[in-house]
C-alpha cells in the first residue's frame, strides 16, 4: 500500500494488495499467511471519531491517522472525514470488499461502509486516495427503517462484492433485530434473513468455507442506548447466546444459551483459516471469554476458557468486573488478543491449542486499576477498548471509548479530555506485549473539542475484518 | 406551522455549562429539537424517534408550578409525545425526564438540556 496515492485525473489505483502478489484477481490476500508475509506495515489508521451525546456542536468524523514512524506527522490526525449529520454515534466500520472476495476481478477494497449506531445512517466513504478519502453516498435512517431495522453495527462484505450489516433493532429501537444487506452500489438491497430467525442481535463473523455465520447479542436498542442498567440485567433485557447460521441459507441452524456465565456476548470471532470452525467470543458482563468449535457431530459447542476475576476498588461499594469489550485473534490464529476495559488491561493468550489458552503477557494501562496512568504527561480518561493488530501481529493499538452513554456512566472525564490511541510493541514469538510510550494520538486536541474514539481499520485489510474464502 | 397553532414559550437552561439560558417560542406540532434546530441552538440528540435517550432534559417546571417546594412537575402535563419514549423507564418518566426530540410543549415551561441531563439517567452501579 501507499499512503501517497497522487489523485489526478485518472481513477486514482488504490496501490494495495497486489503489488508482490498475482494469483489472484480481486481484493485483499490469498490466504492469512500472505496477508503476513506480503502486507506492508500499517501507515495509516481510519478511527471512529465521535462528538454524539456531548454539547460540542460538530458531527462525528473518520479520523485518517499517521502512523509512520518516518513521517513528520507521526501520530497525527492528518485528515478528518466530517460527516453531514450530527447524532450519529459512529461506531463500527467495514469495508465494501475483503480478502474473501481475492476471487471476484474488478472488485476493490475501496469504500468504506460507515453506519451511525444512533441514527441509523449509513454512509459511504470513497478511500481510493488512502491519505484524503471523501464521502460519496449517504443512506439515511427513513430508508433503513422502511426493513423494520435500525442501530446498524458490524459490517462484513460478502464474497460476491454486497454488503451485509448487523442491526440490533427494529425501525422503534425495540426487538427484533435482524440483518440488512447492500447491494455493490451502496443500495439497500433488503432484509438478509427471514424475519425473526432471531431476537438480539449485535457482532457476527462467517466462515463461508464452512457454511457458518455466527452472531453474538447486545441487547435492544433502547436498552443500551441511555447506559447499563442493572434492571435491565435483572429483567432479563441483555443478551447470553451465540446464534449459528446456514450461511447460504441465511437462517439459524443452533442456538447456544452461554447462560448467567456468557451475559452480553459481543465481539464475535472465528479463526482466520477458512478450514477452522474453532472461534472465542468475550462475555463483557461476566468477565469471560468462550471458545466455540464444531463438535464430530456436526453440532456446535461453547465453553468457558478464560474468566477475569472481579477487583475490589476501596472507594467502589461492589467488585468491579473486567469487562472484556473486544477481542481478536492474530493473522496467524496463535495469539487471541483483548481489552479490560473497567479493570484497565489489554491481554494475550497463547490459542495454538483453542480449548486450552494459555496465558502469555498482559498490560496494565488506563482504567480502573491500570498501573500506567498517563503517558506522555496525557492524563488516560479510560480503559482500552476497542483493539486492532498489525498484520505481522507486532504491534497492538487501542483507542478508549465503549460507547458514548457507557463512556459518560464510567469515565466521564473521557468526555471532558476526549479519547487517546496507544500502542504496545508485541513479540510473538515470546508472547510478550511491551508499552510504546512514544506513541500516543489524543483526541484531546481536535479543533471542535476533545472528541472520542472508537474502532481501527487498516486501509489494506486487518485482523478483524478479513475473511478468507 | 398554521396560525392556528398554539404555541408555548420553553425555557432551555443548561446545568453544567457557562450558557445563557434560551427562550423559544414552540407550536403544539413541533417538537423541542426541531424548534432548537429552527433557532439554531445545538441541543444532543440521536436517534430521533424516542429509542436512545440522547436528547433526555428534565423539566423543571410547568405553566409556573414545579419551582421551589412544590414537587417535579408532571411531564404529561407539559408535553406531548409524537412516540412512545422508549428510552425512558418509568422511574425517569416520574421524576421529569422527558425526551426532546419527539416531545411537543402543551404548556409554557422551562426545562435543564445539555448532555450532563443525559448522563443523569444511569448511574454507576459499581461505585
Amino acid at each position: 500500500m501507499s499512503d501517497a496515492s497522487t489523485p489526478g485525473d485518472a481513477e486514482p489505483e488504490p496501490e494495495h494488495d497486489h503489488e508482490h502478489h498475482h494469483d489472484h484477481e480481486g481484493p485483499g490476500y490469498a490466504t492469512p499467511q500472505a496477508a503476513i508475509e506480503e502486507g506492508e506495515r500499517e501507515k495509516l489508521a481510519y478511527v471512529m471519531s465521535l462528538y454524539v451525546g456531548t454539547d460540542v456542536d460538530a458531527s462525528d468524523f473518520v479520523a485518517v491517522v499517521d502512523l509512520d514512524p518516518e513521517s513528520e506527522t507521526y501520530c497525527e490526525i492528518v485528515d478528518r472525514i466530517e460527516l453531514p449529520n450530527r447524532g450519529d454515534e459512529l461506531h463500527h466500520f467495514g469495508w465494501n470488499a475483503c480478502s474473501s472476495s481475492c476471487h471476484m476481478e474488478g472488485l476493490e477494497r475501496r469504500h468504506l461502509i460507515v453506519p451511525g449506531q444512533r441514527s441509523s445512517r449509513i454512509h459511504v466513504i470513497d478511500a481510493a486516495d488512502r491519505r484524503n478519502p471523501e464521502l460519496e453516498t449517504v443512506i439515511e435512517p427513513e430508508e433503513v427503517f422502511e426493513y423494520d431495522l435500525s442501530a446498524p453495527h458490524t459490517v462484513h462484505c460478502i464474497p460476491d462484492g454486497e454488503i451485509l450489516i448487523s442491526m440490533l433493532g427494529d425501525a422503534d429501537g425495540d426487538l427484533p433485530g435482524g440483518f440488512l444487506e447492500l447491494n455493490d452500489d451502496f443500495e439497500i438491497e433488503g432484509r438478509w434473513e427471514p424475519p425473526g430467525e432471531i431476537e438480539m442481535n449485535y457482532d457476527y463473523w462467517y466462515q463461508p468455507r464452512q457454511n457458518v455465520m455466527v452472531s453474538s447479542e447486545w441487547a435492544a436498542p433502547k436498552t443500551y442506548y441511555p447506559g447499563f442498567d442493572l434492571e435491565d440485567v435483572e429483567e432479563g433485557n441483555y443478551g447470553h447466546q451465540l446464534h449459528f447460521w446456514d450461511w447460504e441459507d441465511g437462517t439459524v441452524e443452533q442456538t447456544i444459551d452461554l447462560g448467567e456465565e456468557g451475559l452480553i456476548p459481543l465481539e464475535v470471532r472465528f479463526l482466520h483459516t477458512p478450514e477452522s470452525t474453532h472461534g472465542f467470543v468475550g462475555a463483557a458482563l461476566s468477565s469471560n471469554i468462550f471458545h466455540f468449535w464444531r463438535d464430530q457431530t456436526g453440532e456446535y459447542r461453547a465453553e468457558k476458557v478464560i474468566d477475569f476475576e472481579d477487583r475490589e476498588h476501596p472507594d467502589w461499594d461492589m467488585p468491579v468486573p473486567a469487562l472484556p469489550t473486544d477481542i481478536l485473534i492474530s493473522m496467524d490464529d496463535r495469539y487471541l488478543f483483548g481489552s479490560n476495559w473497567l479493570h484497565g488491561d489489554v491481554w494475550m493468550y497463547d490459542i495454538s491449542d483453542p480449548a486450552n489458552p494459555r496465558r502469555a503477557d498482559s498490560l496494565s494501562v488506563g482504567g480502573t486499576f491500570g498501573d500506567v496512568q498517563e503517558v506522555q504527561g496525557r492524563e488516560l480518561s479510560a480503559g482500552p477498548q476497542m483493539i486492532q493488530l498489525s498484520l505481522d501481529g507486532e504491534r497492538l493499538y487501542w483507542t478508549t471509548s465503549l460507547f458514548s452513554s457507557w463512556d459518560e456512566q464510567f469515565y466521564p472525564e473521557e468526555g471532558e479530555r476526549g479519547s487517546v490511541m496507544l500502542k504496545a510493541d508485541v513479540d510473538p514469538r515470546k508472547g510478550t506485549m511491551e508499552l510504546d510510550e512514544d506513541f500516543l494520538v489524543d483526541w484531546g486536541e481536535c479543533p471542535d473539542g476533545p472528541a472520542r474514539a472508537h474502532e481501527i481499520r487498516w486501509p489494506d485489510g486487518d485482523c478483524t475484518s478479513d475473511v478468507w474464502q | 406551522m398554521g396560525d392556528e397553532t398554539r404555541r408555548h414559550d420553553v425555557t432551555l437552561e443548561w446545568p453544567d455549562a457557562d450558557r445563557e439560558r434560551r427562550t423559544i417560542r414552540i407550536g403544539e406540532d413541533e417538537t423541542v429539537l426541531e424548534a432548537a434546530e429552527r433557532a439554531d441552538i445545538a441541543l444532543p440528540f440521536g436517534c430521533r424517534t424516542g429509542a436512545c435517550g440522547t436528547c433526555t432534559g428534565r423539566l423543571l417546571s410547568s405553566n409556573g408550578n414545579g419551582d421551589a417546594d412544590e414537587g417535579t412537575p408532571d411531564v404529561a402535563d407539559a408535553f406531548a409525545y409524537r412516540r412512545p419514549p422508549r428510552a425512558l423507564k418509568e422511574r425517569h418518566r416520574d421524576t421529569g425526564y422527558v425526551l426532546l426530540c419527539i416531545a411537543a410543549p402543551r404548556t409554557d415551561c422551562r426545562v435543564a438540556v445539555g448532555s450532563s441531563v443525559h448522563a443523569e439517567l444511569v448511574e454507576n452501579p459499581w461505585k
